[in-house]
């Protein structure tokens, strides 16, 4: 209910008439990324994240007669584990990533569609190693694309692709002396089962 | 796509391909004492000076330690393994308290140190580890002894001093094996600190990044 109404409260900002349908999606798949952080302590340690299975739920609605604004609600389970030369790696702490991103998509060739926008990630973790102080809150950056590969009536299946961008950080890392941030690249596969009212 | 859309995407890339090339600074950790053992033979027991290494193993973590239930030892060892627990990022050391010493690696022990260890002295109480590497000097025997005992009973500040004691005496346990030279360590000889200074999470962290000589071993 609370997702129609944001999707409701979007579409009245925008300055295009709305004439079409809004379409529904749930989606799972598994998001990649780059390390988190890294360090040096006699030896180089990358502090890596392991393949997430992301749960997405998303709204959009036309904005012109090609294109669509809409909302992604984005839940991902993620497991860090740290790497160090001369010593096994090992597990660090687990992650959950809640994200919101706006975005608009369209058509790209054929059944292709682009779809790019911007938003928040919420890490949320225990209190512990690199999140002893809390999980960061970060802006986001996000390029992706929809492939429709079946469509029936009103209900469609896309296989998704999602690149997001992001600069991380944790309170527990600045106050140990770790300085700037690191960037993290994310890609996400996934199923997307789709609803168009 | 439209021209606008066009414009847009290219944009979003635009500053994804600007901003993104920023990695993680890290500390320099170059602030810490020497944690080794230092030991005056070999393994024939021959006249050698070496110093010796030691981390718990990652498979072997959290350590189990035993404490006894006099002075209030088991919250000030808590209190100890919670501080402890901070120096580290990633996880190379974690402890809990355990109820069965038959399985314990680290003891402590509520009665006066043995003669032969260098004891942590603070006016109103002390505490000692007793490190014993066995005769290789590549192993260690565990448990790890730790002894922390009232040296002036009934004193006022005595739970401050089990607190400030028992948190040094943790320290040699994990690994910390010499005193620091500096007052404001909490692994200074007569520690008068509650925390941990930049010099002990030094020590700490390089003591778990570098390749330990010895390796625990039960008889």
């Amino acid at each position: 209910m609370r997702l129609i109404t944001t999707t409701l409260a979007l579409a009245a900002l925008l300055p295009t008439a709305l004439a079409g349908q809004a379409r529904y999606s749930a989606a799972f798949g598994f998001t990649s990324g780059t390390k988190l952080a890294q360090d040096r302590i006699f030896q180089d340690i990358d502090i890596n994240q392991r393949p997430a299975p992301t749960f997405t739920l998303g709204a959009s609605l036309p904005v012109s007669p090609r294109e669509r604004a809409g909302l992604e609600i984005t839940l991902g389970f993620g497991q860090t584990h740290v790497k160090e030369a001369g010593f096994p790696t090992v597990n660090g702490p687990s992650f959950k990533t809640l994200g919101f991103t706006a975005g608009v998509d369209g058509p790209l060739l054929g059944p292709l569609r682009y779809r790019f926008g911007a938003g928040l990630v919420k890490y949320l973790a225990s209190h512990e190693g690199i999140f002893r102080q809390g999980a960061p809150l970060l802006l986001s950056l996000t390029l992706g694309s929809d492939c429709h590969i079946y469509t029936a009536g009103k209900v469609g299946v896309a296989a998704r692709l999602r690149y997001d961008y992001q600069r991380f950080s944790t309170d527990e890392l600045r106050s140990s002396g770790f300085a700037r941030t690191q960037d993290v690249h994310r890609l996400g596969l996934g199923l997307a089962l789709e609803y168009t009212r | 796509m439209t021209r606008p859309t066009v414009l847009a995407l290219g944009a979003t890339l635009a500053v994804i391909a600007g901003v993104a090339c920023s990695d993680i600074v890290a500390p320099n950790r170059s602030q810490r004492y020497d944690w080794r053992l230092v030991v005056n033979y070999d393994s024939a027991g021959l006249p050698f000076v070496d110093t010796l290494s030691f981390h718990w193993p990652r498979n072997h973590l959290p350590v189990r330690i035993w404490v006894e239930d006099q002075f209030g030892l088991p919250g000030h060892v808590r209190e100890g393994i919670k501080l402890w627990r901070t120096a580290f990022l990633y996880g190379e050391w974690d402890g809990v308290v355990v109820s069965d010493s038959n399985t314990a690696d680290v003891i402590v022990r509520a009665v006066q140190p043995p003669p032969q260890t260098i004891p942590a002295s603070v006016p109103s109480c002390v505490g000692a580890t007793d490190v014993d590497t066995v005769n290789t000097r590549f192993q260690l025997r565990i448990p790890i002894r730790v002894y922390v005992f009232p040296s002036i009973p009934g004193a006022p500040d005595l739970d401050r001093c089990f607190r400030i004691v028992a948190a040094h005496e943790l320290g040699h346990s994990l690994g910390l094996f010499q005193h620091s030279t500096d007052s404001t360590d909490l692994m200074y000889g007569v520690p008068n600190v509650e925390g941990l200074s930049q010099r002990d999470v030094g020590a700490a962290l390089n003591a778990y990044h570098f390749r330990a000589d010895m390796v625990p071993v039960r008889p």
